[in-house]
């Protein structure tokens, strides 16, 4: 990265041979032996779920078993969309993580643009206000939001799984970042056009911080789909749960006595972003990658 | 001007509502008698906080809550600054196992804490099975007042480590290579280039991982929910859960509020901590 501005190495006068090619290459084996191990160990608690919804009850439980099923069991699919209706959890989980990032999206975005380009009195404190709300997640703050909005009536409704989220500190704090690196210049020639600021907003802003709101995007997705603790409190009627209610349902019924079943049942759950993650994996890498040094 | 406010409205709207007046509220609740869905509430005073000063069961879900917060964010920090700078040297196939560190982070917690139960099982679970074969003795795990948080813990370092290291790895990218490459021709040894050239140059960035890990750590209410409902004997059972238990089980609002409260004290008190020891020093490597 800084290649460019550094000059080019000077051969110091004592300089120690450079290193055999054949030091590094074991330096290599070595350090994949170490992490290769080590890499499968991270991957096992996947592989347990595939191969446990593929097994029969009995040798699970049974230790002479072996870690393979004798012949993969496909029918604990079907049979686990059977006691649970994983179709409706699944359309509650798109419907709430759409509708959030949807507004997540517009709140951000005018918010980011009045803190990155406009000066107004209280500017410093509302920002403040803005940057805390990171550190006071719904963990946090539960209890009260529940008796509020159960006094709003939007216990048990969709709604209620979207409304803490709309403002997101965190969201307009990675936008008005990218905002203040456009330069301005840009935006004084669409101003001396005759622009206004939500066309500049739209036409200079907007396109130019795709990749931030990208990222962000992917973050909010993953956050809200894989959401248990908000979700679980405020629904309790199996039209409206999302996919790890539904789940969490599911083995609460088993209680451990159904594990394949039980598995199967996670891999539905887990695949939908595991697959999206696998498909483009170099997105979803950055987007988490960039959230320390931006 | 008045545009800004404009642009404001719709976030603050939010933020006002479901952030900050539920804390302003819970000052208020906590000092009454409210029970959930029941219209009276009578004024108490510091009552709720006096009893909590004499609930023994909150002491222990406090130490709990410390005790799973100071072992598990240093553990993934540290698992994750190894990870990044082997992953950092440029080796083959760095793609395939920075995805398998990673992957947690994408599983829904409810879905992790349940393979857990089960690789933690202590009859027929893969975990035992695996102490058996070195030789080690099984352990009960969940089912132990002993391991169970231990248990929790080490899950949390298998779903978090992966994230943290992705944010080293970023900031380590941004350190100049010829920096390592003259220490090493200095003769300076891997471990002392770790010491003293990488960790202070990742420095903010640790700061900023430790924040991010401390919002994550809230997280334990889903694997005490899912994995053990605060047992065996409130040995795995954390403030955020006690919370949950005393609003929820018990329609105790003014007591868990009290409760909730402390842990907004917990969290302003690590805030200020942070704006104290990092506020000036930060500045983040990649802004130009």
């Amino acid at each position: 990265m800084s290649d460019a501005t550094h000059p080019a190495p000077v051969p110091a006068v004592s300089r120690p041979a450079p290193r055999p090619r054949w030091r590094k290459l074991a330096r290599q084996n070595a350090l994949h032996l170490l992490m290769a191990p080590l890499a499968l160990l991270w991957l096992s608690p996947l592989i347990w779920i595939l191969v446990t919804s593929l097994k029969t009850n009995t040798e699970v439980f049974d230790q002479a078993a072996g870690f393979l099923p004798a012949s993969p069991k496909f029918s604990n699919y079907p049979s686990t969309l059977s006691v649970a209706p994983f179709g409706t959890y699944l359309i509650n989980s798109v419907i709430v993580t759409a509708t959030i990032l949807a507004c997540q999206l517009v709140t951000i975005t005018l918010a980011a643009y009045a803190f990155a380009r406009l000066t107004f009195p209280g500017k410093g404190l509302l920002f403040t206000l803005f940057l805390l709300q990171v550190m006071f997640p719904i963990y946090a703050i539960f209890l009260t939001n529940f008796v509020t909005l159960r006094e709003m009536g939007l216990v048990n409704t969709i709604p209620a799984m979207i409304v803490p989220f709309v403002a997101s500190g965190y969201g307009t704090f990675m936008l008005r970042q990218s905002f203040r690196q456009v330069p301005s210049e840009l935006s004084d020639a669409a101003r001396l056009d005759g622009c206004g600021h939500m066309a500049i907003l739209w036409h200079v802003y907007l396109p130019l911080v795709k990749p931030t709101l990208i990222a962000f995007g992917i973050i909010s997705v993953v956050t809200h789909w894989n959401d248990y603790m908000w979700p679980l409190l405020v629904t309790n009627s199996e039209g409206i749960r999302t996919l790890p209610i539904g789940l969490g349902l599911l083995a609460k019924a088993d209680s451990g006595a159904d594990w394949p079943r039980l598995m199967a049942g996670t891999t539905i759950v887990v695949s939908p972003l595991l697959i999206l993650f696998v498909i483009f994996q170099r997105r979803f890498i950055d987007s988490f990658m960039h959230t320390g040094v931006k | 001007m008045w545009l800004a406010y404009a642009l404001l409205l719709p976030s603050l709207i939010f933020l006002a509502a479901f952030t900050y007046w539920p804390i302003l509220r819970s000052i208020w609740f906590s000092l009454h008698d409210v029970l959930l869905g029941d219209p009276d509430i009578y004024w108490l005073g510091a009552e709720n906080y006096l009893r909590l000063l004499e609930d023994r069961l909150f002491w222990k879900v406090l130490g709990n809550t410390a005790f799973y917060t100071m072992i598990t964010i240093p553990l993934s920090i540290v698992v994750a600054l190894l990870l990044a700078v082997a992953l950092d040297s440029k080796l083959r196939g760095m793609a395939i196992y920075r995805s398998a560190f990673f992957y947690p982070v994408m599983i829904p917690s409810v879905a992790a804490g349940m393979v857990w139960v089960f690789l933690y099982a202590p009859g027929y679970g893969p975990i035992n099975e695996a102490l058996t074969a070195v030789g080690l003795p099984r352990l009960d795990w969940l089912y132990d007042s002993t391991w169970a948080l231990p248990a929790i813990m080490i899950m949390a370092v298998w779903k978090y480590s992966g994230y943290f290291m992705l944010i080293l790895l970023a900031a380590l990218k941004l350190v100049p290579s010829d920096l390592y490459e003259a220490a090493r021709l200095d003769g300076v040894s891997g471990w002392q280039r770790l010491l003293h050239i990488t960790i202070p140059l990742v420095s903010p960035t640790l700061y900023f991982v430790i924040i991010i890990g401390t919002l994550h750590s809230y997280q334990i209410f889903d694997y005490v929910y899912v994995m053990t409902q605060g047992g065996p004997a409130d040995s795995t059972n954390v403030l955020t859960f006690y919370i949950y238990q005393n609003g929820f089980q018990y329609q105790d609002i003014g007591y868990a509020s009290a409760l909730a409260n402390v842990l907004l004290v917990f969290v302003l008190g690590l805030i200020g901590l942070v704006a104290m020891t990092l506020g000036r020093k930060v500045h983040y490597l990649g802004e130009r």
